[in-house]
């Protein structure tokens, strides 16, 4: 008798179970179950990144391709006119009573973090003006700015090389592409104004009256 | 293909094929109709009304005596028992469009445009549900509709049937830390989707939260007009979560909607009856309802559609999130993912263990709403 009711009980268990085979028990589950046998579907968002020159950057384990930087800086290369240290270039136009010299990057402002931390050249380095300088004195290539910013800015450095930080360039799938902190960041003045929203929805405003 | 055809086909002359003098396409059997249904080749179903009782009977036949195969398309809908008098009663609606038609095909004054778009606006009317379409249906499907708008617009458009790809699932991340509220996704979907412009439909919510006290909707404005991000205040956008065990797709009672294998949920525009239980069901407010007929100035319209996607819509059907179908599935983020200027909206697919929307999940605490409900929605929030 007892045998019997034993065996209904695993009968019952068999039938009850709502879970078709193939199905899985959480959303969780079947990302790692079907993520396993994980094949590249073949899709490409190379086509939707428009004009875009691109460098390919190796962080860690990740490969991606950022901005390229240098032809997007207008009067790159540096050395055209910085030939001489920036004191030499000072003193020289002001002989000269040229004070149009006096004038060069006036629409620059350093609004980033205090003086203690941030001069001119914190980044920028007086005596090879086309390049950037690290912390160290290491020399660092605008293409690679990032860098630069990675020293303070590790928590963000972590989350945009995976991904979390940043913006995406043209499409989900391979290659990826992602903006580069000078992409949206002024570097000078890293913080994002505020702004209107773009639109407002009237209809709305009558629906919920 | 036409052999294979699973609903009625109305000839119109327009196939090219042998006219032979008698039953009209129209239903009428004597004369002064001008259009003449050719003789039925085998597995045609252009039909007359007469073949159509036999076809019936013969259907009720062979239900007894037939095990089910797949059911598709007018199947669906006569392949059950009835009599004829129901048989005849489903059909009233349908024969308005047909009475259409074949007023159309029988003027001789009308040309063959007018014709042709007699031809498509039947076989649309007749057509099965796109889940349930082989791709080569789903093709024809397409290009009746580009047809169709290049008759009575003449602009041309593009519309796409690219089904689900193998090994992809879609999943998104919104990082309130980073939304400030500037609404650009919101403007990018309504001109990706073709949403109506007069009722100022979209599919996208921001909501504006105070910072401290968590997510509270309804003390959330949802509708600002001030400078943001605004002193004090958070930011995070709901819209369709495409959830993997999805309550709308329940409740619906034509399967007019239902999940793809990429993770979508999706809409038959041509399948929904309207009913809006699917709207009752979803928990996040993510499905939008046509009252009216959606209108879109033609220089807006985005040409480049999807069936399933941003096709234009008509009255009385819902309509929602599609992760931009005919975006993500030819490998491009969401209209919405690319026009955020913060960066906050993530979007990838869930399987790829390289994908950044995997590396979100993995690193960063992620969460999102109403879990306890068990729908699984394939949309994270997450925090810096």
């Amino acid at each position: 008798m007892l045998r019997i009711v034993f065996s209904l009980v695993i009968l019952c268990g068999m039938f009850s179970c709502k879970h078709k085979e193939g199905e899985y028990h959480s959303l969780k589950e079947k990302i790692v179950e079907e993520g396993k046998h994980y094949q590249d579907p073949g899709i490409s968002s190379e086509a939707y990144m428009g004009d875009i020159k691109t460098v390919e950057i190796t962080e860690g384990v990740r490969t991606f391709l950022i901005p390229e930087r240098k032809s997007q800086i207008k009067s790159y290369a540096c050395t055209e006119c910085h030939s001489k240290s920036v004191e030499q270039l000072q003193k020289e136009s002001w002989e000269q009573k040229d004070l149009w010299e006096h004038k060069a990057h006036w629409d620059i402002k350093v609004n980033h973090a205090n003086e203690n931390a941030m001069n001119c050249a914190t980044c920028h380095n007086n005596n090879d003006m086309d390049n950037l300088h690290s912390l160290t004195g290491n020399t660092i290539d605008f293409n690679q700015s990032y860098q630069l910013c990675a020293q303070c800015h590790s928590a963000q450095f972590e989350d945009w090389k995976g991904g979390a930080h940043g913006k995406n360039i043209g499409g989900w799938a391979k290659p990826r592409a992602a903006m580069t902190c000078v992409n949206c960041h002024n570097p000078h003045e890293p913080q994002i104004a505020s702004k209107w929203p773009a639109r407002f929805n009237t209809e709305k405003v009558k629906e919920r009256k | 293909m036409g052999d294979k055809k699973k609903w009625f086909q109305l000839d119109l002359g327009l196939n090219k094929k042998q006219v032979v003098a008698g039953s009209c396409g129209c239903g009428k059997t004597s004369g002064g109709c001008g259009s003449h249904a050719p003789e039925p080749p085998k597995n045609e179903h252009t039909i007359s009304a007469e073949e159509f009782d036999t076809a019936v009977e013969q259907e009720l036949m062979e239900e007894t005596m037939v095990g089910q195969t797949r059911k598709d398309g007018f199947q669906q809908v006569f392949d059950v028992k009835m009599d004829r008098r129901t048989a005849f009663r489903k059909l009233t609606a349908s024969l308005l469009v047909g009475a259409g038609a074949v007023h159309t095909s029988c003027s001789v004054t009308a040309g063959e445009e007018a014709k042709e778009k007699a031809q498509i606006d039947w076989e649309e009317q007749f057509k099965g549900n796109y889940k349930l379409m082989t791709q080569e249906e789903k093709q024809a499907t397409v290009d009746r509709l580009v047809r169709s708008y290049q008759l009575r617009k003449k602009e041309n458009i593009k519309m796409s049937a690219t089904d689900a790809s193998k090994d992809v699932l879609f999943g998104y991340a919104f990082n309130i830390s980073k939304c400030q509220g500037y609404m650009d996704c919101v403007s990018a979907c309504v001109e990706e989707n073709n949403q109506d412009r007069n009722s100022q439909m979209q599919y996208i919510r921001i909501h504006e939260m105070k910072d401290g006290e968590g997510f509270k909707f309804n003390e959330a404005d949802d509708n600002y007009y001030h400078e943001v991000p605004a002193e004090g205040h958070f930011y995070m956008g709901t819209q369709c979560f495409h959830c993997d065990n999805p309550p709308c797709v329940n409740v619906c009672p034509v399967q007019a909607t239902w999940r793809e294998e990429d993770g979508l949920v999706v809409v038959d525009y041509d399948w929904c009856i309207g009913c809006r239980y699917c709207m009752a069901a979803c928990p996040y407010d993510g499905r939008r309802f046509n009252w009216s007929k959606p209108e879109v100035p033609e220089d807006e319209i985005n040409k480049n559609q999807h069936y399933l996607g941003n096709r234009l819509r008509k009255k009385g059907v819902m309509e929602k999130c599609t992760f931009c179908v005919q975006r993500s599935r030819a490998g491009k983020d969401p209209a919405c993912v690319e026009a955020c200027p913060t960066g906050a909206r993530i979007f990838g697919n869930l399987l790829d263990p390289d994908s950044t929307i995997r590396w979100v999940l993995e690193n960063k605490q992620v969460f999102r709403l109403k879990e306890d409900l068990g729908t699984e929605p394939k949309f994270w929030y997450f925090m810096d």
